[in-house]
């Protein structure tokens, strides 16, 4: 029993080591943020596209809040996964019964998608390959449905 | 071992409680820190990600790497005011020491754009 809680003491010690450098990096839905922060909401890296900009000082500052909340809620899952990986999942069920629900299940909400602060970035429209009426033998061979 | 947790739990609750009652007179801790010129406004809170994130029109000339910067060095600090304050606010009904050791140092700085 001493044994281990012993080893329990030296696994949390790891843990808290481990937190405290814990940081997700999340791109925005939209694709034009990206953000770095640790489970305490630290920003450790922010980067903009320039196409963000283009959509106004109001959508910048709504889309960087929301993505530091996201890589935030990223880091912090990270670490409870951590913590029961090392822990194991009973440890991890109490320290959610204390601390309240990890991310993942406090968030997921399935039924009401999450609003977007800012409308996505507009897909590039491919062309549509021509068809060529093409009677030459490499035509044949690229039609795989034409093959015996 | 449940023993402990239901122990530990039951002593969460009682300090929650303790802050709740608190937090509810002396109103939302939060640190609100502003580019000298304006540029960047963020609004924090304290071991979590900020609450908002205001830009102004001008602040967009300073094009994305500039601006990405700015709001990084202001985030910080309203972050570090806001657990300042948290400090502050808490140290009555929580153990100072206890709050410093969980990264919510009693730092007062003017530069941070608050004064007690």
């Amino acid at each position: 029993m001493a044994a281990v809680n012993e080893e329990r003491m030296q696994a949390t010690e790891q843990l808290q080591q481990d937190l405290a450098r814990t940081a997700e990096t999340v791109e925005h839905p939209n694709g034009l943020c990206m953000v770095t922060a640790s489970a305490k909401g630290e920003i450790k890296a922010l980067h903009l596209h320039p196409a963000l900009l283009q959509q106004g000082a109001r959508a910048v500052g709504e889309v960087v809040t929301e993505t530091v909340r996201l890589a935030t809620n990223a880091a912090v899952q990270t670490s409870f996964n951590r913590m029961a990986l090392a822990l194991g999942d009973g440890m991890a069920i109490d320290v959610e019964s204390i601390a309240g629900d990890s991310p993942f299940r406090s968030t997921w909400n399935p039924v009401v998608p999450p609003k977007s602060a800012a409308p996505e970035a507009a897909q590039e429209r491919r062309p549509r390959t021509p068809v060529v009426e093409d009677p030459d033998e490499d035509a044949f061979f690229e039609n795989p449905f034409g093959r015996r | 071992m449940d023993d402990d947790v239901e122990r530990a739990a039951r002593k969460v609750r009682d300090v929650e409680q303790a802050v709740s009652q608190h937090v509810a007179r002396s109103g939302p801790i939060t640190g609100r820190v502003s580019s000298p010129d304006g540029a960047v406004t963020v609004v924090a809170t304290p071991g979590g990600p900020p609450q908002q994130i205001v830009v102004s029109p001008a602040a967009l000339r300073m094009g994305p790497q500039g601006l990405a910067a700015e709001i990084m060095r202001i985030a910080e600090k309203a972050q570090r005011s806001a657990s300042s304050r948290l400090h502050h606010t808490l140290e009555r009904v929580v153990d100072p020491r206890e709050l410093t050791e969980l990264g919510f140092a009693p730092e007062q700085d003017e530069d941070l754009g608050w004064r007690r």
